[in-house]
C-alpha cells in the first residue's frame, strides 16, 4: 500500500501557496466589482418602453422554453451536477453552464456579479480543504521545513476545486434560469409545479419591498450617525441597535398593513392575476430530454471516471 | 350667544348620492375614537376638500368609505347600498384611493404589472389590461418607463404611477390622501391638471389649501373626529377666523405672493447678523467651502459635477431646483456621510477622510422624513441621544434636552413615545434633537413636508429666532422666502445660479426654467387674498343662533336663524375695485351680536 509522499517545502514557498491563490481571487474579486460597476453604469439609458426580455436577446432557446419545464429541468439537472465527486466532470459541466449562459445571451456583468456573491465561500474551501483534510495513503502533502504539525493535502485542493467548480457551474445556471423570464411568471410557474401560491405571492412582494426597507434602514442608519452614533463593543451601541431595529421592525409591519390596504383597495382578493398564459409544446419537453441526458451522461462519466 | 358651527347641508337629491354616511363612528384597538357621529353626502361629481387638523380623523373617514375599515357604529352606504358583501368587492373596483406614500402602492414588479393589477381584478385579461395601463401611464407621463421596477423611480414618478394604477381602473370616484406631498412644484402641477381632467367624483385630503383651492369645489373640515363644518371651498378660505380654529389658516403664506401693488406685504427677508470685523483669516473664513466637487454614486452615475459653494458664518441660503438635481446628495458630503472629489472646507479646516467622521459634532440636519431620526422610546431620550455622543454630562444633557425642547414648544413631552406623536410635533422634535447639539451649521430638508398650516406657522416662528447659519432645501417658495437671502438653483448636479433670495423670487422664468413653477399658486393666492379681504360694512345677513331673549312677556331661548342688517368686518370682495360689495354665497354668519337680546325677535314657535 503506497504510503503518503511528503514534499518538504521551504516556509516562503508554502505561504506563496497559500496566499497567492488568495491575492489572485481578491483582485479577480475588485476587478469584477469595477467592471460590473462600469457596465451598470453605461445601462442607464436603457429603453424601459419595451420589456427588458423583448428585444433580441429575449428570443433564445431559453427565453422561448416553457416555464414549467425549465423550471423542472435545470433544477433536476442542478441535482446531477452537485452529486459529481470528480474535478474533470464538474469543469465539463462548468463548461455546459457556460454554453447555456451563451445560448441564453445573458448579461455578463450579472454573471460576474453572482460569482462575486460567492467568491468569498468558495475562497474558504480553496483554503480549510487542503489545510485539513486527513492525510490518506497515496496522497501527496506538502508540508513547510521543520513543521511537521501543518500540511498542505494535494487530495484536499482536489476535493476543494470539484466542489467550487459544481457550485460555479450551478451559480452560472441560474443566470438562464431566473433572467430569461419575468420573476413574476417564474413564480407562477412554480406556482403550477405545486409551490403554494402564497409562498409565490410572498417572494414577489418581498423582492418589491426589500428594496424600501432597506432604503429605509439606510436612512435610519444615516440619522443615527449624524448624531454621532458609532458601533462599538459597549451597552449604549447594544441599546441604540435595539432601538434601530425595533423601528425599523415597527415601520415594516406598518407599511406591510398599509400595502395589505392598498392591494384591497384594488380589488384584490387573495390571488395575485396570473401574469401569462403557460403553454407547454413538444419542443419545450425535447429539450428538457435533451438537457437532463447531458446531466446524465456527466453523472455516468463521473462514475466511470472513478 | 352660541352659534351652530354646522350650518344645515344642502344634501344631494338622493339618486345623484353616491356616498352616504350615517351616524358613522369609529374606534382604533386600543378604544381611542377616531371618529363619531359622522354624517355626509357625496353627489356624484362633487369635488370636496377633506380637511383638517393632523389627527383629525381625515383618513381613517376615507378608508371607511373604501371599506377598508369596518364602522364601529353607523353605516355607510355607495350608490345606495351598504358597503358589505359582494358590493363592497364592487365598490373597490370603481373607487380609486392614492396613498400618501406611493411605495405603499406600487407593489408591482413593474410599473405596467402595477398598473395593470386594478384592471385584471377588474376582470380584463391579461392583453387589453395591459393597453389599459399602457393608456394610464401615457396619461401621468410614465410610458416610457413602463417595465422599470418601482424602487428605481423618483419620488415624483413613483407619485404619478401610483395614480396610474387608479386611473388605469377608470374609477367613479377619486380618492387622494396628500396628492402633492414632497412633490416639486412643476409635479405638483402636472398633479393638478391631471386631476382637473378627472371627470368622477373626487374626494381630497391634503393641508396644500391653495392646491384644493384651485381643485375642489366643497369642503368638509373635519376636527376630533367630527364634520364640524360643510360648505364651499370659496367660504373655506374666506374666513381666517374659522381657518385658524381648524390649524388651516395658511393665510400668513399669502402675504409672500402679494404682488408689489398690493403693499408691504411682500416678504421681507430675515435679517442675519453681520459677521463680526476679526483680522484672524480663520475667523474671516466662510464656515463651509467646497471647490470643484464631484460625487458619483457607487454605480457610477454622477450626482455632484464641479460645484463650488462658499457659505458665510451665520448667512441662510436655500437650495432650489427640481427632483433629482443634487440637493440632498450635496447635503449628505456636507454631513460627511459621503465621501466626495474635490477641495472641502469647514471653518477653515480641510476635511479629510478622518475629519469627515467628525462633522457631525458641528453640522445638524433635519431629514425630510423625521422618523428616519427617530428611533428612541420617549422624547427625553431621543433629544439626549446626539448630548450624549458629545461627551455632555448628565446635568448638562439634562439641561440642553429641557431648554431644546422648550425652544421648539414641546415642554412636558419628555415622557412621550416618539412614535406616537403627530406629523408636526415629530418634526419639532427633530428639530430638538439637533438644536440640542448646538450645531454650527443647520441643514433642513423639506422642514415642511406633511405639515398642517398651522405647523408650518410654528416652525416658522421657531426657524425665524435661530442664529446658526441655516441651510434650507426645500420646494416651498414661501419658506425659501421668509428664511433666506440666497439662493442657490441646483439642476443636473450643478449650481446653476448663485443669487440673492429676492431676485430669485421674482424671476418666474428661472423658477419655471427649473421645476419651481409657482405662477398658479401666486394667482391662487391673489384670488384667495380677495376673498379674505374685509372691512367693517352693514349688509342684511342671516343668523342661526341660541340665546335668551324676549317675546312680549315671555322671554326664553332656543335655536333660530333671523336676517338683519348691521354693520360688522366681513370677508367680502369689491368687483372690479369698485365700491360695491360682492359677498361670497354664504347662508350664515358668526360674530357677535351686542345688545341684541333685548332686540324685537320675529320668529314662528312652534
Amino acid at each position: 500500500m503506497p504510503e503518503v509522499i511528503l514534499v518538504v517545502l521551504p516556509a516562503w514557498q508554502f505561504a506563496a501557496l497559500l496566499l497567492a491563490p488568495l491575492a489572485i481571487l481578491v483582485a479577480a474579486a475588485a476587478g469584477l466589482r469595477r467592471l460590473v460597476r462600469r457596465r451598470g453604469a453605461q445601462h442607464e439609458d436603457k429603453d424601459w418602453s419595451v420589456p427588458p426580455l423583448a428585444d433580441a436577446a429575449g428570443t433564445t432557446l431559453f427565453h422561448r422554453w416553457d416555464i414549467r419545464c425549465k423550471l423542472l429541468t435545470l433544477i433536476a439537472y442542478s441535482f446531477l451536477v452537485a452529486s459529481l465527486s470528480r474535478v474533470a466532470p464538474a469543469l465539463a459541466a462548468v463548461a455546459v453552464s457556460i454554453l447555456a449562459l451563451v445560448l441564453a445571451r445573458s448579461s455578463w456583468a450579472r454573471v460576474l456579479m453572482r460569482l462575486l456573491a460567492i467568491t468569498g465561500f468558495l475562497a474558504m474551501f480553496l483554503v480549510v480543504m487542503p489545510l485539513t483534510a486527513p492525510a490518506h495513503p497515496g496522497d501527496t502533502v506538502l508540508v513547510i521545513d521543520g513543521v511537521d504539525w501543518i500540511g498542505f493535502n494535494l487530495r484536499g485542493l482536489t476535493k476543494a476545486l470539484a466542489i467550487v467548480a459544481k457550485a460555479t457551474a450551478i451559480a452560472l445556471l441560474m443566470e438562464p434560469l431566473l433572467t430569461t423570464a419575468p420573476l413574476p411568471v417564474t413564480l407562477h410557474g412554480l406556482t403550477k409545479l405545486g409551490a403554494p401560491d402564497m409562498a409565490g405571492q410572498m417572494v414577489l412582494l418581498s423582492h418589491r419591498y426589500l428594496h424600501v426597507f432597506r432604503h429605509e434602514a439606510e436612512r435610519m442608519a444615516a440619522g443615527m450617525r449624524v448624531r454621532g452614533f458609532r458601533k462599538r463593543t459597549d451597552l449604549e451601541t447594544l441599546r441604540a441597535v435595539a432601538n434601530f431595529l425595533g423601528m425599523l421592525f415597527v415601520r415594516s409591519f406598518e407599511r406591510t398593513e398599509r400595502v395589505f390596504d392598498a392591494m384591497r383597495a384594488r380589488g384584490y382578493r387573495g390571488r395575485f392575476p396570473a401574469p401569462a398564459e403557460l403553454r407547454m409544446r413538444k419542443t419545450d419537453l425535447a429539450l428538457a430530454f435533451a438537457w437532463l441526458a447531458i446531466g446524465a451522461a456527466l453523472v455516468v462519466y463521473d462514475r466511470l471516471s472513478g | 350667544m352660541t352659534h351652530d358651527p354646522i350650518p344645515p347641508v344642502l344634501r344631494p337629491a338622493p339618486e345623484q348620492t353616491i356616498f352616504s354616511v350615517r351616524g358613522l363612528a369609529y374606534r382604533y384597538a386600543d378604544d381611542m375614537p377616531a371618529l363619531a357621529g359622522i354624517d355626509l353626502d357625496v353627489a356624484q361629481g362633487d369635488r370636496i376638500a377633506l380637511v383638517g387638523h393632523n389627527g383629525s380623523g381625515k383618513t381613517t373617514l376615507v378608508k371607511q368609505l373604501c371599506g377598508l375599515l369596518a364602522p364601529s357604529a353607523g353605516e355607510v352606504f355607495y350608490r345606495g347600498r351598504r358597503l358589505h358583501g359582494t358590493h363592497l368587492d364592487q365598490a373597490r373596483l370603481e373607487i380609486g384611493l392614492l396613498f400618501q406614500d406611493p411605495d405603499d402602492q406600487l407593489f408591482g414588479h413593474t410599473l405596467i404589472d402595477d398598473a395593470a393589477f386594478g384592471p385584471r381584478n377588474q376582470g380584463l385579461a391579461l392583453a387589453p389590461a395591459e393597453e389599459v395601463a399602457r393608456l394610464a401611464l401615457e396619461q401621468v407621463g410614465l410610458v416610457e418607463m413602463a417595465y422599470k421596477a418601482p424602487h428605481n423611480l423618483s419620488f415624483g414618478q413613483k407619485k404619478r404611477a401610483a395614480l396610474a394604477g387608479l386611473l388605469a381602473m377608470r374609477p367613479e370616484v377619486l380618492i387622494l390622501d396628500e396628492p402633492t406631498t414632497n412633490l416639486d412644484p412643476r409635479q405638483a402641477e402636472i398633479f393638478l391638471n391631471l386631476l382637473r381632467e378627472f371627470a368622477g367624483t373626487l374626494i381630497c385630503i391634503s393641508h396644500d389649501l391653495i392646491f384644493l383651492y384651485e381643485l375642489c369645489a366643497r369642503a368638509v373640515v373635519l376636527d376630533r373626529g367630527r364634520i364640524h363644518h360643510d360648505y364651499t371651498m370659496r367660504e373655506l378660505v374666506s374666513q381666517r377666523a374659522s381657518l385658524r380654529e381648524h390649524g388651516l389658516d395658511f393665510s400668513f403664506r399669502l402675504t409672500a405672493d402679494a404682488p408689489p401693488h398690493l403693499g408691504p406685504a411682500a416678504a421681507e427677508p430675515i435679517p442675519r447678523p453681520a459677521p463680526e470685523p476679526s483680522g484672524n483669516a480663520a475667523a474671516n473664513a466662510p464656515l463651509v467651502s467646497l471647490q470643484s466637487f464631484n460625487y458619483r454614486y457607487p454605480d457610477g452615475t454622477r450626482a455632484l459635477a464641479g460645484v463650488d459653494l462658499d457659505i458665510g458664518c451665520g448667512e441662510r441660503l436655500a437650495i432650489v431646483g427640481e427632483n433629482g438635481a443634487g440637493k440632498t446628495t450635496l447635503l449628505t458630503c456636507l454631513l460627511g456621510l459621503h465621501q466626495g472629489q474635490g477641495t472641502f472646507h469647514f471653518g477653515g479646516e480641510l476635511v479629510t477622510a478622518r475629519h469627515r467622521k467628525s462633522l457631525w459634532r458641528r453640522v445638524g440636519m433635519v431629514f425630510q422624513d423625521c422618523a428616519d431620526q427617530l428611533f428612541c422610546p420617549s422624547v427625553e431620550e431621543e433629544v439626549a441621544f446626539g448630548l450624549k455622543r458629545l461627551g455632555c454630562s448628565v446635568a448638562e444633557t439634562r439641561e440642553r434636552v429641557a431648554a431644546a425642547l422648550a425652544r421648539v414648544r414641546l415642554s412636558g413631552f419628555e415622557a412621550r413615545v416618539p412614535l406616537h406623536l403627530s406629523g408636526g410635533e415629530r418634526k419639532r422634535l427633530a428639530l430638538a434633537c439637533v438644536l440640542g447639539m448646538s450645531p454650527e451649521l443647520l441643514i433642513l430638508d423639506e422642514p415642511t413636508a406633511g405639515l398642517d398650516p398651522a405647523g408650518e406657522e410654528l416652525l416658522l416662528e421657531i426657524l425665524a429666532d435661530l442664529e446658526a447659519t441655516l441651510l434650507l432645501v426645500s420646494h416651498d417658495m414661501f419658506f425659501v422666502g421668509e428664511l433666506t437671502r440666497r439662493t442657490l438653483v441646483m439642476h443636473q448636479g450643478r449650481i446653476a445660479f448663485d443669487l440673492p433670495t429676492r431676485e430669485f423670487m421674482q424671476d418666474e422664468a428661472l423658477g419655471s426654467l427649473n421645476g419651481l413653477a409657482f405662477v398658479y399658486r401666486r394667482n391662487c393666492g391673489n384670488a384667495i387674498r380677495e376673498l379674505q379681504h374685509e372691512h367693517e360694512h352693514s349688509h342684511p345677513h342671516q343668523h342661526l343662533h341660541t340665546h335668551p331673549h324676549r317675546h312680549a312677556e315671555t322671554l326664553h331661548a332656543h335655536p333660530h336663524e333671523h336676517t338683519h342688517e348691521h354693520p360688522h368686518r366681513f370677508a367680502h370682495r369689491h368687483p372690479d375695485g369698485s365700491e360695491a360689495h360682492d359677498h361670497p354665497p354664504r347662508r350664515y354668519h358668526e360674530h357677535g351680536h351686542p345688545g341684541h337680546d333685548g332686540d324685537p325677535h320675529d320668529h314662528e314657535h312652534e
